[in-house]
């Protein structure tokens, strides 16, 4: 139980500044991201009419995802923003789901993940929102029902990060503290495997699609 | 001595109340919306898969605020720092009951939206694109009372 609040950390001093880094979170994220290449190669060599393995996978994501992408925004706008909500949504896949290997860790364990990713969401939503209505249309919507509303509206949209990602941060936070703990309650008996197969690939798969559409459906609002 | 276990009683009561209360709203939301897709696949059964899919995001996202109150509940358990003044126990239960009390009514409200867009997809199901949008905005917003829960939590545990 006392590896509950023990991260590995690495510190430098630059400058004056003190900077920390979690070690377990970038090794954790760079293997995904190895994953993530290594499939990418797979699947993209040899396309052919006849798919392969890899390949059918692939695709399997692409046209699920592209059909999600045009419902929300339009055929114009979903050609530009289609390869980052599928991308998002096979790294988050990734993240979660690495957890129910054993002895690696889910890097969305680690709150910097989801903040890192919400913070990215909401400037490409308002960098979308800017493109589309011009500079203008885009600060009147703050002042929409009436001006004094404009606090308000603020908070409210600085609030969406922080939703967004804390339901990431803690659902999977909240579920692999529920696997050590019970694990350790049944000294390691028959229950862990299937928490794993719940907490790790069953929330693990709807929680990165609920964040991949939560970005997505932030996008869609600020451009209409 | 005493007054450093005092301290982690009431960090513990706090947790008590912050995953208990907060575990109410989030419950009956996501009863709610269970109750509400079996009506609309008994309605139309040809779209179980979609109402299926809508009501597991929709659930998710209603049980947000439970998870909230669960983060509140670990830092007050394992991260609280015990070595402080007396006060600061007052600021833990504090913080449980700003945060298990503002999850009750987001994790309830959060669930009506999911019901019904169920109820919707079954109706409309060429809609379902523009239901799920609307569902996920309206929970989104109907949570910020438990985002506001959550940082006077948060701010009580580490600042006050």
């Amino acid at each position: 139980m006392e590896e509950l609040g023990k991260i590995w950390v690495w510190s430098i001093k630059l400058a004056g500044y003190q900077l920390t880094f979690n070690v377990t979170t970038i090794l954790m994220t760079l293997i995904v991201m190895g994953i993530l290449i290594i499939f990418a190669h797979y699947a993209s060599r040899n396309a052919g009419m006849v798919p392969h393995t890899c390949q059918l996978i692939g695709e399997f994501f692409v046209g699920n995802f592209w059909k999600l992408t045009v419902d929300a925004l339009d055929e114009e706008m979903a050609k530009t923003y289609f390869p980052l909500i599928c991308a998002l949504f096979m790294f988050l896949w990734c993240c979660n789901v690495l957890g129910i290997l054993p002895g690696l860790e889910e890097p969305t364990k680690d709150l910097n993940t989801p903040l890192g990713l919400g913070i990215m969401g909401f400037f490409l939503a308002h960098y979308a929102g800017i493109k589309t209505k011009g500079f203008k249309g885009y600060i009147k919507e703050y002042f929409q029902p009436i001006f004094f509303m404009a606090p308000l509206n603020v908070v409210g949209e600085l609030a969406k990060v922080i939703s967004i990602s804390f339901r990431l941060y803690g659902n999977i936070m909240g579920g692999s503290i529920i696997i050590i703990v019970v694990s350790y309650l049944v000294y390691d008996l028959i229950l862990p495997p299937f928490l794993y197969g719940f907490f790790g690939l069953f929330v693990g798969t709807v929680q990165a699609f609920v964040f991949t559409m939560l970005t997505l459906v932030y996008i869609s609002v600020q451009v209409k | 001595m005493i007054e450093a276990s005092l301290i982690k009683a009431a960090a513990y009561l706090g947790a008590a109340i912050s995953v208990g209360a907060a575990a109410i709203g989030a419950a009956l939301g996501e009863g709610y919306a269970a109750g509400e897709a079996n009506a609309a696949i008994s309605y139309r059964p040809r779209y179980s898969a979609q109402v299926l899919t809508t009501m597991l995001v929709g659930q998710a996202v209603a049980e947000t605020p439970g998870i909230f109150g669960l983060v509140v509940a670990i830092v007050l358990i394992f991260a609280a720092p015990s070595q402080v003044p007396l006060t600061k126990a007052f600021a833990y239960v504090g913080a449980g009951f700003s945060m298990g009390f503002s999850g009750i009514g987001p994790g309830l409200g959060s669930g009506f939206p999911v019901g019904s867009a169920c109820q919707g997809i079954v109706r409309q199901p060429e809609m379902s694109g523009d239901l799920m949008k609307v569902m996920l905005i309206g929970q989104a917003i109907s949570q910020s009372t438990a985002i506001y829960g959550l940082a006077v939590a948060l701010a009580l545990i580490l600042l006050a």
